[in-house]
């Protein structure tokens, strides 16, 4: 059902008409909420497993386009084009979310980022980013195939089941995580996400950040979980690597003059939050990722819907949101919301992941993660703060910043689904918890 | 449900206000009227524990906790009443049409996670109120941002006070790892089965936090700086919010305390903030300064009363304190308003206005503890439950007559006359009723509330509260005691009336000054105290600075890199790719130690 849809979209979004892509990805939703609730399970095709795990990031992810399409309509210079393109790279994140093997991981990571390579050559100033992404993406791919070739080498198989056997298997891993750490933004395989982010218009960041490296992590929890549960030494060297990208996102950010490369380093700080639970290798601990990987997705899209209209009126600097207020009380009031949820202010999805993640830590043994986490929540607040200061800041001469209707619902949307499942979490955190419960039979 | 909406009503209508009222007096009376409605639906919350539960994931469940008791109500309503209080004054006293709507959503967002405070019945509505708090308090502290000094004090107060936050959250994992709940009542059932070190980390973190919170001793200088903020914000913050949470947290979750060691620690801290923020006071020359450090101080003493066992004492101080405490603040603000000057030495006739001054004597008469006003029965509560421990008792005995020496000082220089100044006489007259009804209010209260003196242990011991004090508590008077303390305080407001208003012994106060300041006790004490606190206190602005700096440097790093960049982002291919490859080695050489090991 999931693959006659699919198709159908492929073909149809070539009208490249606004509407009617909205309608196919609010069927695809349904769809994906009519499979949720009907409980079914199995395999389609021989490629789509449907499980509660992939159905979670069906939903999330084609809500996460059904946004970016909204966004991208006020915003993008040719969206006809990108609706094309950003349907491919969906049709490559159900692949590898609802993954049979590794080869499927591989098909569908190569489908999700190489049409957002595409996707940012689409402006003009984006060819500069589009050309790095493209390179490292492709060392990225040979670094995946070699550990694809390193399992297949040492099991005999490609299935994602577990393996513990020769030491070499435990390298294949390694190489996993490089390649995957790429698509999913962990330090040090991360250097050039920035440079993407801030060289890609804001509502391509948005899914780049928002969904994209999601997917990423989405791989790698399934590659780790599924294969490599019981090398317990690849789990700490993961826990090391969260502390390294969580730290490094957040000092980073923190001298930033531009707010998407401000924003940029703070998603990299979440990928490192989003890895304690992987580090914690638990059924609570992948709960406690998907959530974040829900709250952040959410909030980094309406982030950057709010940066794709203030790059409109050239405003890229963090010293530039003072008076945003005055200007557009709405659009400070949503990014201050959604800046306060990422230090995890409580009430918000953001500080649910957060608690849910450094319980998750604290509970696996991993403590002292958790207060390098906390420790960093703290760095983090400054440069948000920040930001949040300078938009309500007075400013003499703030002309009114007028913003598109759509934007505003999209916005509106991620608004209230940050603050709605922050308040009220638990039918979320139900998905999760099944979710995760299928990596953990 | 009716706690819910007494909580949260101020800061829904407040909301719903700014968002569709462009007209500010109109915001103006929603939020007062919003105040007062909650006030009033007090009377109707019915008592009791209501848990929710909030989120449960692989077994494990977390609840939202309200609980209504007599201790939680008491609180509450002493949150709404000097809130409903503070929004008056300041509709009087802010301003500009701007900083309004900023100030009343702020305000009631501030008055709200207070309010939840007050009901909280577990860790985790407290941790959710405590951050709320931290965050509005720094806004609120910060409000004047175009003034930076006031964004200086903002980020020492927030830095400060994430210590505390981070604390409170360290305790919360331990309380939850050694008693596997976070519900008050069970906590505070099962303090005496549960023996384990780790407890006692808890609660030395726990106090932590209620020291961070309640400005005690190395923690206390943020309340100073936190002078920055309007008056009317300061006046909150010290009478029934902010610094009133540590406290109050305290007294909750006494059994905690209990234990002799953790109970010398309080005592020994509270002993030497007392010490230091009486002499502090004694000497200070900042208007608000004077009444901040009397706020440490009358903390510090409730801090010792609990250390000592008399946790009634100490929530009768903790109840009538906010009255005389918020009075003595707006009237600051209105000395400040009309003189424009924030010196003693320099602001002077307060006596224009008889019914601002007489309120003002009346605030001023309480904090020193005169007959029959409620600061009088507070302080007799506390020094007579202390007279069993001599040494002790000698200091607060010494430490009551300063204070009525420091606040007849205060009050000398600020009713002084001046003729050549009529222009400030007639800002006087033309302060705003909103101004001056609230102070005269304030003065009724401080009369009034002494009654309950007689009657807060009963109306305490409903809600089951006493049941888990160890010793059972009654307040009393001592006549005696009474009849020292009078006398005591009685001759430091002649001695301050006569130095400082009269005049007439001059060629004393030199040596008077000496006896206080410079007697080689208590200056030697005072020296190393001063030592300890500014070192504290530099080193956390100097860190600050330096972190600052540091990033400066790293950010012009980061843009000349960035402009690198730009010109050859070829080579920077080059480089990420290497990073890249070399990242992968590091790793393999790790995993490889790891596997070793």
């Amino acid at each position: 059902m999931v693959l006659f849809n699919l198709i159908f979209r492929v073909l149809d979004d070539k009208k490249g008409q606004f509407g009617i892509n909205l309608i196919f990805l609010a069927l695809l939703i349904g769809s994906a909420t009519l499979i949720m609730m009907s409980g079914y399970s199995g395999v389609v095709a021989n490629i789509f497993s449907i499980n509660p795990f992939s159905t979670f990031l069906f939903l999330l992810f084609t809500s996460g386009l059904f946004l970016v399409n909204i966004i991208a309509f006020n915003y993008s210079e040719n969206y006809k084009d990108f609706a094309v393109i950003a349907n491919f790279a969906l049709l490559g994140m159900y692949l590898v979310s609802a993954s049979v093997s590794v080869i499927t991981i591989f098909l569908g990571l190569e489908l999700a980022s190489i049409p957002m390579v595409f996707a940012i050559l689409l402006s003009k100033r984006g060819i500069e980013a589009a050309a790095k992404l493209f390179i490292m993406a492709s060392i990225a791919i040979a670094v995946l195939s070699f550990a694809i070739v390193i399992l297949y080498g040492a099991t005999n198989s490609f299935a994602l089941s577990s393996y513990s056997g020769p030491f070499v298997i435990a390298f294949a891993g390694l190489l996993f995580i490089a390649a995957l750490g790429f698509e999913a933004s962990i330090f040090p395989f991360n250097v050039l996400i920035p440079d993407v982010y801030t060289g890609s218009p804001a509502y391509v960041t948005g899914m780049l950040g928002g969904m994209n490296k999601k997917v990423g992590l989405v791989a790698l929890i399934q590659v780790l979980i599924l294969i490599f549960i019981s090398d317990k030494q690849i789990f700490i060297l993961v826990a090391i690597l969260s502390v390294l990208t969580m730290t490094y996102g957040n000092v980073v950010a923190l001298v930033q003059r531009n707010t998407k490369r401000m924003l940029a380093y703070s998603s990299i700080s979440q990928a490192g939050y989003i890895m304690i639970g992987i580090a914690a290798a638990t059924q609570q601990g992948v709960a406690a990722s998907l959530f974040q990987i829900f709250a952040h997705m959410f909030i980094f899209i309406g982030m950057m819907g709010i940066i794709a209209m203030l790059e409109r009126h050239n405003r890229a600097e963090v010293d530039e949101l003072i008076g945003l207020n005055g200007e557009n009380r709405y659009a400070a009031f949503a990014l201050s919301l959604f800046m306060l949820s990422l230090i995890g202010l409580p009430l918000t999805t953001g500080f649910i992941g957060k608690f849910l993640l450094f319980l998750s830590a604290i509970n696996a043994g991993l403590a002292w993660l958790a207060v390098i986490a906390i420790v960093n929540s703290v760095i983090s607040i400054f440069y948000y703060l920040k930001a949040i200061m300078a938009m309500y800041t007075e400013k003499d001469a703030g002309r009114p910043i007028k913003m598109g209707k759509a934007l505003a619902f999209a916005v509106l949307v991620c608004v209230v689904i940050t603050l709605a499942f922050g308040i009220y979490p638990q039918p979320i955190i139900n998905l999760v918890n099944s979710a995760a419960g299928f990596l953990y039979p | 449900m009716a706690i819910a909406i007494v909580v949260l009503l101020p800061i829904l209508l407040g909301m719903i206000a700014v968002a569709f009222f462009r007209d500010v007096a109109k915001l103006r009376y929603i939020a007062i009227a919003a105040g007062a409605i909650s006030l009033a639906l007090i009377l109707f919350v019915s008592q009791g524990l209501t848990v929710v539960p909030w989120l449960s994931i692989a077994g494990q469940t977390l609840n939202l906790s309200i609980s209504v008791t007599p201790l939680n109500l008491l609180l509450l309503s002493l949150v709404l009443l000097i809130g409903l209080l503070v929004l008056v004054y300041s509709s009087g006293y802010i301003k500009s049409v701007f900083d309004q709507r900023r100030f009343y959503l702020q305000m009631l967002a501030f008055e709200a996670a207070m309010a939840t405070f007050a009901v909280s019945g577990n860790f985790i509505v407290l941790f959710i109120a405590w951050e709320f708090l931290s965050l509005t308090s720094y806004l609120l502290i910060g409000f004047l941002y175009n003034k930076s000094s006031a964004i200086r004090a903002a980020r020492k107060t927030l830095t400060i006070i994430f210590i505390g936050d981070l604390a409170l959250l360290g305790s919360i994992a331990i309380f939850w790892h050694v008693f596997g709940t976070l519900e008050f009542a069970q906590i505070v059932s099962s303090v005496g089965t549960v023996s384990s070190p780790q407890l006692y980390i808890g609660v030395l973190l726990l106090l932590v936090a209620i020291f961070t919170k309640s400005a005690q001793f190395p923690f206390h200088e943020w309340l100073i700086d936190a002078m920055e903020g309007p008056t009317p914000v300061s006046a909150y913050l010290h009478s029934s919010t902010m610094v009133k949470a540590g406290v109050f947290t305290a007294i909750l979750l006494y059994p905690l305390f209990a234990a002799p060691a953790i109970s010398s620690i309080i005592f020994a801290i509270s002993i030497v903030t007392l010490v230091i923020s009486t002499l502090a006071a004694a000497r200070e020359m900042h208007i608000k300064k004077v009444i901040a450090y009397s706020t440490i101080q009358e903390l510090s003493i409730m801090l010792l009363a609990i250390s000592g066992g008399a946790v009634l004492a100490a929530i009768y101080f903790f109840f009538v304190q906010s009255f005389y405490k918020a009075l003595l603040f707006f009237s600051s603000g209105v000395v400040m308003e009309a003189t424009g000057k924030e010196n003693l030495d320099e602001s002077f006739g307060l006596g224009t206005r008889k019914l601002i001054y007489v309120s003002t004597l009346f605030g001023v008469l309480s904090l020193a503890g005169f007959v029959p006003f409620s600061g009088f029965f507070s302080n007799t509560g506390i020094s007579s439950s202390l007279i069993h421990n001599i040494p002790v008792y000698l200091l607060v005995s010494a430490i009551s007559l300063l204070t009525s020496f420091y606040i007849v000082r205060w009050f000398s220089y600020l009713s002084k006359g001046n003729r050549r100044a009529a222009s400030v006489e007639g800002n006087y007259i033309s302060m705003p009723k909103s101004m001056v009804y609230p102070i005269a209010a304030l003065a009724a209260l401080t009369l009034v509330v002494s009654v309950f003196f007689f009657s807060i242990a009963g109306f305490l011991s409903k809600g089951g509260y006493l049941s888990y004090l160890p010793i059972q508590p009654s307040l009393s008077l001592n006549i005696a005691d009474a009849a020292i303390f009078t006398a005591l305080i009685a001759i430091g407001a002649a001695l301050s009336y006569l130095v400082y208003y009269k005049n007439s012994i001059k060629a004393s106060e030199k040596s008077l000054d000496r006896l206080i300041y410079t007697g080689p006790i208590v200056n030697g004490f005072y020296n190393i105290v001063a030592v300890i606190t500014s070192g504290f206190s530099n080193g956390i602005s100097e860190f600050d600075i330096r972190l600052n700096e540091m990033f400066d440097r790293l950010g012009m790093l980061t843009v000349r890199s960035g402009y690198g960049i730009r010109r050859a982002s070829v080579g920077s291919i080059n480089a990420y790719a290497a990073i890249f490859i070399i990242g992968i080695l590091v790793m393999f050489v790790s995993f490889y130690f790891l596997v070793i090991v």
